[in-house]
């Protein structure tokens, strides 16, 4: 991938984030819409690494890849037993659908990609959508959960973020 | 008198072979894996004493000593909900992570 496209997705995402993050200031989201960020952010992942596991050639990503699929399809089994649990039906919202936006760029972006130039762009994806999922985590979803039971969820779920991003982050140091 | 001395003895190996249990049942430890945390952080048991680790996250874990081969704990992935247990035997102080989460460390210390 180019440098240039590199900028323009890494702007496209942080847009996007950018975006939602001032279209909350004015509404903050609820905790049906709160549940749907969360199921879109981990669906996101867990497509991106189906995607990996069958694309790459290096152990190292592969193996990533596919424990974000199991680490992320965990987490929405999880919040799934939640929101049935709290009788909360998960919405949409501007920031979930820029979540599934950003993704489905993603992996349209990553399906014309191969060998080095696939596991380098796949992984500097995953550094930048762990941290903005932190960041969302951070400034919208944990201060703005009510249920009690949802935002532990959240506060629970958060340090998974962020050892993914770190683990992320050292694939990416062996890359350059 | 032979026969006397004889079940003195079955009687005396008989304590010999209680003895220890009683001073010092095995006891079993648990340590709780719960929001990407090994709870408690340091566990202390005795040489002979079993340890058991239940992941209550919503994804695998393990629980692996730095040094591998050093007689500290070495589990295969741990599943959601599910349990797995280490016997202790060796004395030493053991530190240890999750492999697939290595921001995630504690430390086992067998007395
Ligand atoms: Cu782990």
């Amino acid at each position: 991938m180019s440098k240039f496209t590199h900028k323009l997705l890494c702007a496209t995402i942080a847009g996007a984030f950018a975006l939602a993050g001032s279209a909350f200031a004015q509404t903050a989201p609820d905790d049906a819409q709160i549940a749907g960020i969360v199921v879109a952010a981990n669906q996101v992942d867990i497509d991106a690494g189906k995607l990996a596991q069958k694309t790459t050639k290096q152990a190292e990503v592969k193996s990533f890849a596919k424990q974000m699929v199991t680490d992320h399809t965990g987490v929405n089994k999880q919040a799934g037993a939640l929101v049935k649990k709290l009788k909360v039906t998960p919405t949409d919202s501007d920031l979930s659908k820029s979540l599934k936006a950003g993704g489905a760029e993603n992996i349209a972006k990553l399906k014309g990609l191969k060998g080095k130039e696939f596991d380098k762009a796949y992984v500097d994806h995953e550094v930048t959508y762990h941290q903005a999922v932190i960041d969302a985590l951070d400034k919208t979803l944990i201060p703005n959960a009510k249920n009690a039971e949802l935002k532990d969820t959240l506060v629970k779920t958060r340090p998974a973020f962020v050892a993914h991003l770190e683990h992320a982050k050292q694939l990416q140091s062996t890359m350059k | 008198m032979a026969f006397l001395l004889k079940r003195a003895g079955y009687a005396l190996a008989l304590l010999a072979a209680l003895g220890p249990a009683v001073q010092a049942a095995p006891a079993v430890h648990t340590v709780l894996i719960d929001g990407m945390r090994f709870i408690p952080q340091t566990v202390e048991v005795k040489a002979g004493d079993t340890v058991v680790w239940r992941n209550k996250d919503p994804f695998p874990h393990t629980a692996t000593a730095t040094q591998s081969g050093s007689g500290g704990p070495s589990s295969p992935a741990i599943a959601p909900g599910a349990s797995w247990r280490f016997k202790a035997a060796k004395p030493g102080s053991y530190p240890y992570l999750c492999t697939l989460h290595s921001t995630m460390t504690a430390t086992l210390v067998v007395k």
